[in-house]
Parts: structure tokens; C-alpha cells; sequence
């Protein structure tokens, strides 16, 4: 559906993209992450031609952007607003018929969502006179009215309560269910590893890592101690046989080298901490985000953290 | 150009509900009625009933007369004297002091509208006090002096032996009537104040138009950078379908407020017989205002769009509006001397085109091919503002932060 292939921006000083790419399908969630100021917007407004790339292509469906695309595509951006004095339902109406939509179609269209998310009886009302929660909502359906083939969502869930997180990852499952593409950014990890089927990780504009949820685990250790302890956990740093170690406070995730005998670790550990809970896991994508991300940001800190 | 279109009705729709609109729309007509036409209403307003005026004369002499000549003179519309004149006696001492007193009175308890004090000896003394409640009465003391003159120059003619109805033809008004010619031969009268006029609303109306327009402008683009609709609305439509959504849905609103002026100015012409321009000079004005319009719009936008606060969004109106009152002050000079060369230079300048055209037509319309190199001139910057401003709007209406330099927004509008 969506083809991004080598995309570059640079502002006055900053390299903001740097050679990103990366493909959506229909009925497909990517999940476009990393940290604050990684590029992640830039990398968005690109594909939805708000800015021109300095380098590359975008592509739908093998065309590149055009009038009509505009029409297939849904935006949701990451700073939430909406006309303050307008009526709900005119302002609905205005971004749908931008779109391209006829206004009976739309008008039909607007009462089915609002209803969906219970604010039919807000219909007149003007958006300031709505809780932030429900302009959020509103936003949200002045994004997918228009039924598009590309959904994007930059930072969806960032300001929901998790009521509201619930439905909006029912809604996301749903447009996949009825075959559309869609893209979200976000840098909450356990979010994007509940919904995304592929990931793309972007750090200082580039790209670290990208594939399926189950691909990017199985590149990333197969073998890592999920620890919680009480005690001072610092010497695990410097442990034989463990190849990283991150430590959250009272907890610990540990990736080892091949070959390691757990119950020899358990052991060391348990000479030293009062062990709660030792358990063999995958590594959560969050350790492997800020791997990846520390990593990138200053090379001395990777090198505290790995142990030869 | 469907989008454009919704654009232009969203933002005509929705800015003809608001405050700022319906306020300018009303409230900017009251003021250039009053300001403009008012005050001569009412220093031609005549007087519909008769006033008493107290004399309190000195030498005797003078009452007489001046009764006589003011009560013969000035008329009321139904016939009846304007003035009636009550002498006040002065005592034999010639003290009147008392008289004075007495006169005070009358005016205060509203017996008399006012009294003078003829107490002077011409040539070398010639200043009467007139005293009333309402120093601010011209037309009496006009009336009044007028009268007097009159009085002592038949009197001094009587003295030399002379017939004081010489001084009758002596004093036949001469006046001088401003005749327009122009190539086509017909002569066609061009009062001055009437010239004045239709140049002064016509740029007043632009005046107040364009900074509504642009006020309402500036204020959609901050409200749509601040809250990033903007993003939403670039990835629905282009940039520049977005501008000229906007500026057809704003001149759209201008001009349907300037149709609404030009119906109560036309109520307001015939209802007080001032015929201000002829059919033909209103078409070529209404060219000329159109053209001005976009042309100015144009400007604003490209100023207007990088702002991205309110009180950025002060500043570069004040700056603007420097630039629209540059013109109104070279009205004067250019209605004095229409033909000049230096009018004629500043004519070719797109700023002042519009001005200086709706100056220059009304008192001695440009020749033909003056008029259409002018138009040419104002279509050709409009199109080469309207590039700029689009190319600046593009880059200016997703920046947020700093206000970039006016160097930065020059090298916005010269790299596409």
C-alpha cells in the first residue's frame, strides 16, 4: 500500500531523516517508534506530503502522492485541536467534504461515529464546550470519516484515559479487520507490542530496527533472565556470561550469552540478593528500545552496560 | 478547485458570524457617516423658528439699521424673519453697565438667544462682543458682521454724497464655477468637494475592508498553526488551494460588506442629493478597488502567515497599515494638481495605483491607454504577489516557534 524508500530531511542544523524506509500493507498496523525527537513526526508529515522530503520516494500503491491520494489518506496529528467556536458537527462535516466526501454521504457517516462514541446528543455544541477527552475523540473521527485506505495516527494514545486507550485499540483492530493500513507512532513499548504487527524503530532520524513483533524478539536475545530482588543489584553489571544488563530499581533484565547455565546465575544471584522472582523470558521490546536508543545517544554508556 | 471552493465557503461562512465581522460591518459605516457627512449637516441645518437677539448700542446710531437690515434679510423657510432684534437701553450717563447686567439675565433665563454690544469706533476700533449661551453659533455672528459692514459702508457712502445702492452692484457676488473638460468635448461640472469625496470614501472602504479582511486572516492562521488543524487541512488539500480557499472566501466576505456599504451610501446619496460619481467612473473605481484589494491581500498574507502569536499578529498589522495610510495622505496634494508629473509617476507604482487612479478619474479621467497600462500593471503584480505569498504561506503556516526574519521571509518567497 504505503512504500517509503530512502527519505531524508534535513532542517537548518538537524539531520531530522536520515535514509528511513519502510512498506505498510492493507490490514496491517505498523508501529513507527522511538524516542522524543527521533523523527518520527518528520518521517509522517513526509508520507502525507505536508512537507517534501530533501530525498526520496513515497509511494501508494506504486503511484507517488497525488490529488487523489488526499482522499484515501486519514491524519490524526500529535498536537490535538480543533476549531474552538465551531459546531461539532459542521466542523466534522468541513474535513470530511475536504476529503472529498459528498455532504449527505458525510453527514450520514458523522452521526454513525458519533454515535459510536456517544456524543450524537453533542451534535450543536460548539468543540470548547467538550472535555478534552471527547475533542480527542472528535479528532479522531474527523480522521477515519472519510474511509480511508491509510490511517495515520501520530501519537494516538498519548492524553487517553485507559477507558478511552481500550476503545481506541478496539477501533485500531477494527480498521485492520476491514483491510486498512495503519500507522502509529508512539513511544510507549507495551502499546505498540500489544498492537503493531511490524515495527519500525527510528533513532536520531534512522532507522535501528525494523520487522515483525516476532522477528525483532527473535534477533534479540533468546535468552533473558527477568529477575526481581531486593538488595543492591549494581555487581550484575559486571557478571560473566551476561551480555546486558538493564536494571529498573527493584527489578532487572538480564540477556546472557549463549551457552549460560541459568541455575549456575541463580545461584551467584541468590548468594548476593534476596531473589523474588527469576523467570527465562524473551526480552521485552522496551529493553530492547533503550538498548537501542542508549546505544545511539553516547557510546559510553552502552559499553557500562555491556559486559564482555 | 472543488476544495478551493470548500475552503472559501467554510471561511466565508464562518467569519461572516463572527464578532470582529458584524462589528466593522456596522460600526464602520456609522463612523464615516458621522465623520464625513454629519458635521456639514449640520452647519447647513437652518434655523426653523425666529430668534431674538438683544442689541445694546451706544452711539444709537447703529440698532436701527441693524434691526431693520437683519430682519429683511434672513428669513425663515415659512417667511418669517429669522431674527427679530430687541433693543436693550443704555442709560443717558452712557453707563452700560447696567444695560449689560439686564442683557445677562435675559440670555440666562432664555428670553433672548443672545445680545451684542455695539461699543466701538471704527476705523481704529472695530470689535463687537456677541454673548450667548452658545458661543459656537457661527452663522449669527457671520450674520451679524455681514450686516454691520454693510450698515457702515452705506453710511460712509451716504456721507460722501454717494447713492448706497452703488454699493449694491458694488458687492454683486462673482462666482467661480470649476468646469471639467475632457478629450471627448463635453464640459461637465467637478465640485471639488464632491471630487474629494468619492476619492476619500473610495479609500476609506478600501482602508477599513482590507484591514477587517486581514485581521480575520491572521487570526485563522494563528488559531490553525496553534492547534496543528493546519497539518490535517495540508493533508486534505494543497497549500495553495488552502490560500486561494482563503482568500476567496475573504474577499468574498469583503465584498459582500462593500455591497452593503454601497447600498446605504446610495440610500444616503439620493436621500440627501449628493450625486457623487457617474456610472461609468464607478465602474472603472470598482476595477480599480477590486484589483487594489487583491493586491493588497496578497501582501498580507505573506506578512501575515509566518506570525504565530496575537501579539505578533498587532505588530504586523500596524505595519500594514502604514503602508494603506501612505495613500491617504497624498490625497490632498494629488486633488489639488491631478495633472502633474509626479502623480503621474506614483500612478505607476502598484501601491498607490488604485489610489491614485480613483484620485485622478473623478477630476480628469487618464487617458485610455493610461487606464489599461494601469491594469495591466496592478494584474501583472497581483500575480507575481500572489506566487510569492503562496510560496511564503507554504513554508510560513508549518513553522511554529520563532518568527522568522523578514530576510528569511524574502528567501521564502524567491525559492518556489
Amino acid at each position: 500500500m504505503l512504500k517509503a524508500s530512502n527519505l531524508r530531511k534535513v532542517f537548518t542544523t538537524v539531520r531530522a531523516v536520515d535514509g528511513v524506509s519502510f512498506e505498510i500493507q492493507r490490514g496491517e498496523i505498523l508501529g513507527l517508534l522511538g524516542p522524543n525527537g527521533a523523527g518520527k513526526t518528520t518521517c509522517i508529515r513526509i508520507i502525507l506530503d505536508i512537507l517534501p522530503p530533501d530525498e526520496g520516494v513515497v509511494t501508494y500503491d506504486g503511484r507517488k502522492f497525488s490529488e487523489r491520494t488526499r482522499n484515501i489518506v486519514g491524519y490524526l496529528p500529535e498536537e490535538r485541536g480543533l476549531y474552538r467556536k465551531n459546531k461539532l458537527l459542521d466542523t466534522i462535516l468541513y474535513f470530511a467534504e475536504l476529503r472529498g466526501m459528498q455532504r449527505g454521504v458525510a453527514k450520514a457517516e458523522a452521526y454513525r461515529w458519533l454515535q459510536r462514541f456517544n456524543l450524537l446528543s453533542y451534535k450543536d455544541n460548539k468543540v470548547e464546550e467538550l472535555s478534552k477527552g471527547n475533542q480527542q475523540k472528535v479528532q479522531f473521527i474527523v480522521s477515519v470519516i472519510h474511509d480511508p485506505t491509510l490511517v495515520v495516527l501520530d501519537e494516538p494514545f498519548a492524553g487517553l484515559d485507559p477507558v478511552n486507550q481500550i476503545l481506541l485499540k478496539d477501533i485500531l483492530l477494527d480498521l485492520k479487520q476491514q483491510g486498512k493500513a495503519v500507522l502509529f507512532s508512539t513511544h510507549q513499548m507495551d502499546q505498540a507490542e500489544r498492537l503493531s504487527d511490524t515495527l519500525c524503530l527510528i533513532n536520531r532520524g534512522k532507522v535501528v530496527l525494523e520487522g515483525t513483533v516476532r522477528e525483532v524478539k527473535k534477533r534479540y536475545g533468546k535468552n533473558a533472565v527477568h529477575l526481581e530482588y531486593e538488595g543492591d543489584g549494581s555487581f550484575m553489571r559486571s557478571l560473566p556470561g551476561v551480555r546486558r544488563t538493564i536494571i529498573y530499581g527493584n527489578s532487572a533484565e538480564l540477556e546472557l550469552d549463549d551457552g549460560v547455565q541459568t541455575q549456575a546465575l541463580l545461584l551467584i544471584l541468590a548468594a548476593r540478593l534476596e531473589i523474588r522472582k527469576f523467570e527465562l523470558v524473551e526480552p521485552s521490546l522496551q529493553s530492547i528500545f533503550i538498548q537501542l536508543v542508549t546505544a545511539g545517544k553516547d557510546e559510553g554508556t552502552v559499553k557500562r552496560v555491556e559486559v564482555a | 478547485m472543488n476544495k478551493v471552493f470548500i475552503v472559501a465557503r467554510w471561511e466565508y461562512l464562518e467569519k461572516i458570524k463572527s464578532k470582529t465581522f458584524l462589528i466593522s460591518l456596522f460600526v464602520t459605516p456609522i463612523i464615516m457617516v458621522t465623520m464625513g457627512i454629519l458635521p456639514s449637516i449640520f452647519v447647513t441645518q437652518e434655523d426653523d423658528e425666529t430668534k431674538i437677539i438683544g442689541v445694546i448700542d451706544v452711539s444709537g446710531e447703529l440698532a436701527g439699521p441693524l434691526t431693520k437690515h437683519l430682519e429683511k434679510e434672513y428669513k425663515l423657510p415659512d417667511g418669517q424673519p429669522n431674527y427679530i432684534v430687541e433693543t436693550i437701553p443704555v442709560g443717558k450717563d452712557r453707563n452700560i453697565d447696567r444695560a449689560i447686567e439686564e442683557a445677562d439675565a435675559k440670555v440666562l433665563n432664555d428670553k433672548i438667544e443672545g445680545y451684542c454690544i455695539i461699543d466701538f469706533n471704527p476705523p481704529e476700533d472695530t470689535v463687537i462682543e456677541y454673548r450667548s449661551k452658545k458661543v459656537g453659533d457661527f452663522r449669527i455672528t457671520y450674520r451679524i458682521q455681514e450686516s454691520l459692514q454693510r450698515i457702515l459702508s452705506e453710511k460712509k457712502l451716504a456721507s460722501m454724497g454717494l447713492d448706497p445702492s452703488v454699493l449694491r452692484e458694488l458687492r454683486t457676488p462673482i462666482n467661480v464655477q470649476s468646469v471639467r473638460l475632457s478629450t471627448s468635448g463635453e464640459k461637465e461640472d467637478a465640485g471639488f468637494i464632491r471630487v474629494f469625496f468619492s476619492a476619500y470614501i473610495f479609500l476609506m472602504m478600501l482602508f477599513f475592508l482590507i484591514v477587517t479582511s486581514c485581521q480575520l486572516l491572521v487570526r485563522s492562521v494563528i488559531e490553525e498553526k496553534s492547534n496543528r488543524i493546519v497539518e490535517v487541512l495540508i493533508s486534505s488539500c494543497s497549500p495553495t488551494e488552502l490560500m486561494a480557499g482563503k482568500v476567496f472566501g475573504l474577499s468574498g466576505l469583503g465584498f459582500t460588506q462593500l455591497g452593503l456599504w454601497t447600498l446605504v451610501g446610495l440610500v444616503i446619496s439620493f436621500g440627501f442629493g449628493i450625486d457623487l460619481v457617474s456610472f461609468g467612473h464607478a465602474l472603472l473605481l470598482i476595477i480599480y478597488f477590486v484589483l487594489g484589494y487583491l493586491f493588497y491581500a496578497a501582501i498580507f498574507i505573506g506578512f501575515g502567515s509566518p506570525v504565530t502569536t496575537e501579539q505578533e499578529a498587532q505588530q504586523v498589522t500596524t505595519y500594514l497599515v502604514l503602508i494603506l495610510i501612505l495613500p491617504l495622505t497624498l490625497v490632498l496634494p494629488a486633488l489639488q494638481n491631478p495633472g502633474a508629473g509626479w502623480i503621474k509617476v506614483l500612478t505607476y507604482i502598484p501601491l498607490l495605483t488604485p489610489t491614485m487612479m480613483a484620485l485622478r478619474i473623478p477630476i480628469q479621467t487618464p487617458s485610455a491607454w493610461e487606464i489599461i497600462a494601469t491594469i495591466l500593471l496592478m494584474l501583472i503584480s497581483i500575480y507575481f504577489a500572489m506566487v510569492a505569498a503562496g510560496r511564503i504561506f507554504r513554508i510560513a503556516i508549518l513553522a511554529t516557534g520563532k518568527r522568522p526574519s523578514l530576510g528569511e521571509i524574502i528567501a521564502w518567497a524567491r525559492t518556489g
